[in-house]
């Protein structure tokens, strides 16, 4: 006890740090390592060393991954733009009292802490094309009835869609803390000038609420690039390829194909793209002035 | 210590599912009397044997059987069940490692088959196949005995074979005076014909998914003429591959429901179960979806056909689609066989045919019994089916999951009514990359 | 106010009032209307899924009645007899809880210690095991986990969900600890407490709402991992996403039962949620308010 309290530094931080080195860093410098070589799995052949190839193939050779590249960011787009307006149009809308107001932020919590593999079950009803509610409200509005996930070019946005409905909450209660943490004085001084709502909005609202919704952006990007439980059960990256992302299809080449060399180096290169978008973010943070 | 409730809960299950098994009907019948145990050995008694098995008909019937050959050979199984593919996933994932502790296992010849042997994960069976003269290797069909040999050796044992048949409402072709169709020209006539969106009735429904639609295309592909390989490179840039690929697209895209771009058969045979598809083509081992009033509100109303005949004639294919493999690195292997041999023996596999599960003895095909599970008109279908046709559905190569949805990305495309020739090509290209890495 | 009056005449102003009052009105009733809308958006799916884990096969696949069947529990019957989902259930439960239980036991004192001797750098690297995707260690772990002979086990789970649920915890408890005044701490270290003694009795217990927050979100978490699990666990071990992601790919499409197993799973957090909601909020927006 004695020993431990005079290494109190160490003894607090050796557990966890162990923990992280092998849960975290020795895997991630094997995958390093298996992304320059061969290996389907096989205890009886040794992986085989490629240099560079893995990563020539992906990057030249490979146009799924280019695709599903070029999806995850899309996928990404689309929803973290869509949860940042509605977001704040929420925020805004619930911003200040009234009667109910606690019992609306605990109900749009719901989406959010549901488990995602049930979520995607509830809306792959919802959009079945043929007995599904959608559809159905559709005809009742007398419009034309929608393939949704069958549809090549729009089973992306719909999954986006779920994403949306999932996450626009959060995006919502961030904005809403940092509405409510917004200074009074710049506002008064405004009304006294007697700028209007509008104005008020564009001109001390954004801008002081800006650092808060980089940081919202930032957090729900890097989820949102990341997405896999949605994807995976409702299309499994279907139809075709039309919503397979560099996660699912990471997925499908270490544990469907076993090409654990070359989905390996698709690893890597993912999480090279999320460091990099997360530095990007900081970046614009940090010249906002905002400390992270 | 973490595990101590979870273990408590399944100690307790196990001595439910223990004091359950001992009430079973099966039990008073002893090893002797009961014909379907009369050759098993109990010489490995008090082995305790680990099975892994897929969710499938044969599984659910032979777990009824398994207690009698508990009684009769002294030992116990413990048997886990998956899904196809988790269970393709879980034996790679044990094999792979070289910690899978199951001793024998269901899996698909035609997509794992030659991964497994390769790779020294399943065990020869060649000389306990040789060794026992009752069992009969030669009973079994010899298209299923060359799906489970690989370079001289057996790595398993065929238990369940299928092929392709048209499955068809008899009720709407008669309102509309149609027969069953027996070319691909009249299939698409029917579809059309049968076809009714404003009443919610698709002309036919088959799967869409990329890689699920592979298998159920490869008979469209073969009655073109086309196939996947010729002389160890693509046939997919081959007019006849082009023509399969564009008619099986436009029947889904014309006459099918919406949404099969998603559809394996699951989906595919709730349309079907619902009274909303005509036509429905796909395996015969999976009749009883559609013929089980319980599941299916169109039970009775279910017609069967062979596969209708392309420019090249009817192809379906005929395969063995699963079998019993013993893990190489098992040390039961002797006890393992036990098992196998006595699951794929005479009586065992006329008993699984007449319980809906087609299997791969001619013996049994040949008797009264052998048919006497199947629906009257899907007996002749099958019969005639069983004698011919394709022996593989899907590119028989190593890496099988890969190459499916290589080939079946065109599939997809051709039902949206996409740039067929584009992604043919581009499938073409990729598949000859494939195959010159497979290995 | 009083300004105006100065000015303007008295009827001029009733009316102005009024019409103001009547704006203020239409304001509120819209404000309230949009408010209703966006609650059914983000609950009707939830209805749907409850509604439908009622239905019979038949029922369901009868676009044409939403609401005019005769409930059944036939689905609920066969979600726990048929698929064993009670043994899912307590896997889940078991893994959620563990999981939990450990990431605080590793990553408060961390936390602290972050907090307390101003060690950034541990912290950067807690914040790296948040942002890696978590699938560029599945490849390593299965290897790993299955050469240790630990599959078959719920340790794989436990360890996994560890990763997700630590880092968390850490993170937001740094924060937690940055704000505790340090005298009391120091007080106790003067009565003779050894720095462990003044975590545990002092700096512990005044944490505990965020020990609380960060717990209950760490458990959600877990209890909704997919991915990690799909890989890890097998036919013993598995928890409730895998049981309902295979009830999904088995068999035709048993669309009753599927949603009652869904609401089987989705139950358990919406009720946590609900009691704890403030800890909820608090938790999850902990991230980008704070950070």
């Amino acid at each position: 006890m004695n020993f431990l309290n005079r290494h109190i530094r160490a003894t607090f931080v050796a557990p966890a740090l162990v923990f992280v080195i092998a849960m975290m860093i020795v895997p991630i410098i094997y995958t390093t390592y298996l992304s320059f070589h061969a290996w389907n799995g096989s205890a009886r052949r040794a992986p085989e060393y490629l240099g560079l190839d893995n990563y020539t193939r992906l990057l030249t050779r490979d146009p799924r991954f280019g695709d599903a590249v070029a999806r995850t960011f899309i996928f990404t787009g689309i929803a973290v733009g869509a949860e940042l307006t509605l977001g704040l149009g929420i925020a805004l809308l619930i911003n200040g009292k009234f009667m109910g107001h606690n019992i609306v932020k605990t109900l749009i919590l719901l989406p959010m802490v549901a488990t995602p593999v049930a979520i995607g079950m509830a809306w792959l009803l919802l959009y079945e094309p043929n007995i599904g509610a959608l559809n159905a409200l559709l005809r009742g509005l007398g419009l034309p009835p929608q393939d949704f996930l069958g549809s090549a070019s729009l089973a992306l946005f719909w999954l986006a869609v779920v994403d949306i409905w999932q996450w626009t909450p959060l995006m919502a209660l961030i904005l809403l803390a940092g509405l409510t943490a917004l200074p009074e004085e710049p506002y008064e001084a405004a009304r006294v000038d007697g700028a209007s709502g509008w104005q008020r909005f564009m001109h001390l609202t954004l801008p002081l609420l800006f650092p808060t919704m980089i940081a919202a952006v930032l957090l729900r990007s890097i989820d949102a690039l990341k997405t896999f439980d949605i994807i995976y059960t409702m299309t499994r990256g279907g139809p075709g390829f039309a919503t397979e992302t560099i996660n699912t299809y990471g997925y499908i080449q270490s544990f469907e194909y076993f090409q654990l060399g070359q989905a390996s180096s698709l690893l890597i290169v993912f999480f090279t793209l999320i460091l990099a978008v997360s530095l990007f973010f900081v970046r614009i943070r940090r010249r906002w002035g905002a400390a992270l | 210590m973490k595990n101590a409730p979870f273990l408590k809960a399944i100690s307790l299950t196990l001595a439910i599912a223990f004091a359950f098994a001992a009430l079973l009907p099966a039990a008073p019948t002893t090893a002797q009397d009961n014909p379907l145990t009369a050759g098993v050995s109990d010489k490995f008694a008090g082995t305790e044997l680990r099975l892994i098995f897929a969710n499938h008909p044969w599984n659910n019937t032979i777990q009824r059987l398994i207690p009698a050959f508990e009684q009769a050979s002294g030992m116990s199984l413990r048997i886990e069940s998956y899904f196809e593919d988790q269970l393709s996933q879980k034996l790679q994932v044990g094999l792979t490692s070289g910690t899978s502790t199951a001793d024998a296992f269901m899996f698909r010849p035609l997509q794992e088959g030659r991964l497994f042997a390769k790779n020294g994960w399943l065990f020869d069976v060649k000389e306990f196949a040789a060794a026992d003269a009752d069992w009969n290797w030669n009973d079994f069909q010899e298209a299923a005995r060359g799906t489970v040999t690989f370079e001289d050796m057996i790595f398993g044992v065929p238990i369940v074979t299928e092929r392709q048949v048209l499955y068809y409402r008899k009720d709407l072709f008669a309102a509309k005076g149609l027969s069953a169709p027996t070319t691909l020209e009249e299939l698409e006539a029917a579809a059309a014909a049968l076809n009714d969106p404003a009443n919610g009735i698709a002309g036919i429904v088959m799967r869409g998914q990329r890689a699920a639609a592979v298998t159920q295309f490869s008979s469209f592909l073969y009655s073109f003429g086309g196939d996947w390989v010729k002389d160890g490179v693509s046939a997919l840039d081959s007019p006849e591959a082009r023509a399969a690929y564009e008619y099986y697209g436009r029947l889904l895209r014309e006459y099918g429901p919406q949404g099969t771009t998603n559809m394996s058969w699951p989906q595919a045979v709730a349309i079907l179960q619902q009274g909303k598809a005509a036509m429905w083509i796909d395996a015969d081992s999976l009749f009883l979806n559609a013929t089980d009033p319980t599941r299916s509100s169109v039970a009775a109303e279910i017609g069967f056909a062979p596969f209708p005949a392309g420019p090249a004639g009817s192809q379906p294919y005929n395969i063995t689609s699963w079998a019993l493999g013993i893990n190489e690195l098992s040390e039961n292997h002797e006890a393992a066989w036990e098992f196998v041999k006595w699951a794929t023996s005479a009586p065992v596999v006329a008993e699984l045919q007449k319980s809906g599960n087609p299997g791969p003895r001619i013996s049994v095909w040949e008797s009264a019994d052998g048919l006497a599970g199947f629906p009257e008109e899907y007996a002749e279908v099958a019969k005639l089916q069983s004698t011919r046709g394709v022996g593989y559905d899907r590119p028989r190569v190593i890496g099988v999951g890969r190459a499916r949805d290589i080939v079946g990305a065109p599939i997809v495309t051709a039902i949206e009514g996409g740039n067929l020739e584009a992604a043919l090509k581009e499938a073409h290209d990729q598949f000859n990359a494939f195959l010159k890495e497979d290995n | 106010m009083s300004s105006y009056t100065s000015s303007v005449s008295q009827p001029l102003l009733r009316s102005q009032l009024a019409q103001r009052r009547q704006r203020r009105l239409l304001w509120g009733t819209l404000r309230y209307a949009a408010i209703v809308v966006v609650l059914f958006i983000f609950l009707a799916p939830f209805l749907w899924m409850l509604l439908s884990s009622f239905k019979t096969q038949v029922d369901i696949t009868n676009a044409q009645n939403i609401f005019n069947f005769t409930p059944t529990l036939e689905n609920y019957q066969n979600v726990f007899q048929q698929y064993d989902f009670l043994r899912y259930l307590l896997n889940s439960f078991a893994v959620a809880a563990l999981s939990t239980l450990f990431s605080l036991i590793l990553g408060l004192p961390a936390a602290y210690a972050i907090a307390r001797y101003r060690m950034q750098w541990l912290g950067v690297v807690l914040l790296t095991a948040r942002i890696v995707p978590g699938i560029t260690f599945l490849i390593p772990w299965f290897i790993i986990f299955s050469r240790l002979r630990l599959t078959g086990t719920l340790t794989p789970l436990i360890l996994s969900h560890m990763l997700v649920g630590m880092p968390f915890i850490a993170w937001i408890m740094i924060s937690f600890y940055e704000e505790l005044p340090l005298e009391l701490e120091e007080a106790a270290k003067i009565d003779g407490a050894t720095p462990i003694g003044a975590f545990l009795r002092v700096a512990l217990p005044l944490s505990m709402p965020g020990v609380i927050t960060a717990g209950i979100v760490a458990f959600i978490f877990s209890w909704n991992n997919f991915m990690f699990s799909l890989v890890l666990a097998d036919d013993q071990t598995r928890t409730l996403p895998i049981a309902i992601f295979n009830f999904l790919t088995y068999a035709s499409v048993d669309w009753g039962g599927l949603m009652a197993a869904a609401v089987v799973i989705t139950l358990p957090v919406l009720i946590i949620t609900l009691f704890v909601q403030r800890y909820i909020i608090r938790g999850l927006t902990a991230g980008a308010t704070k950070g």
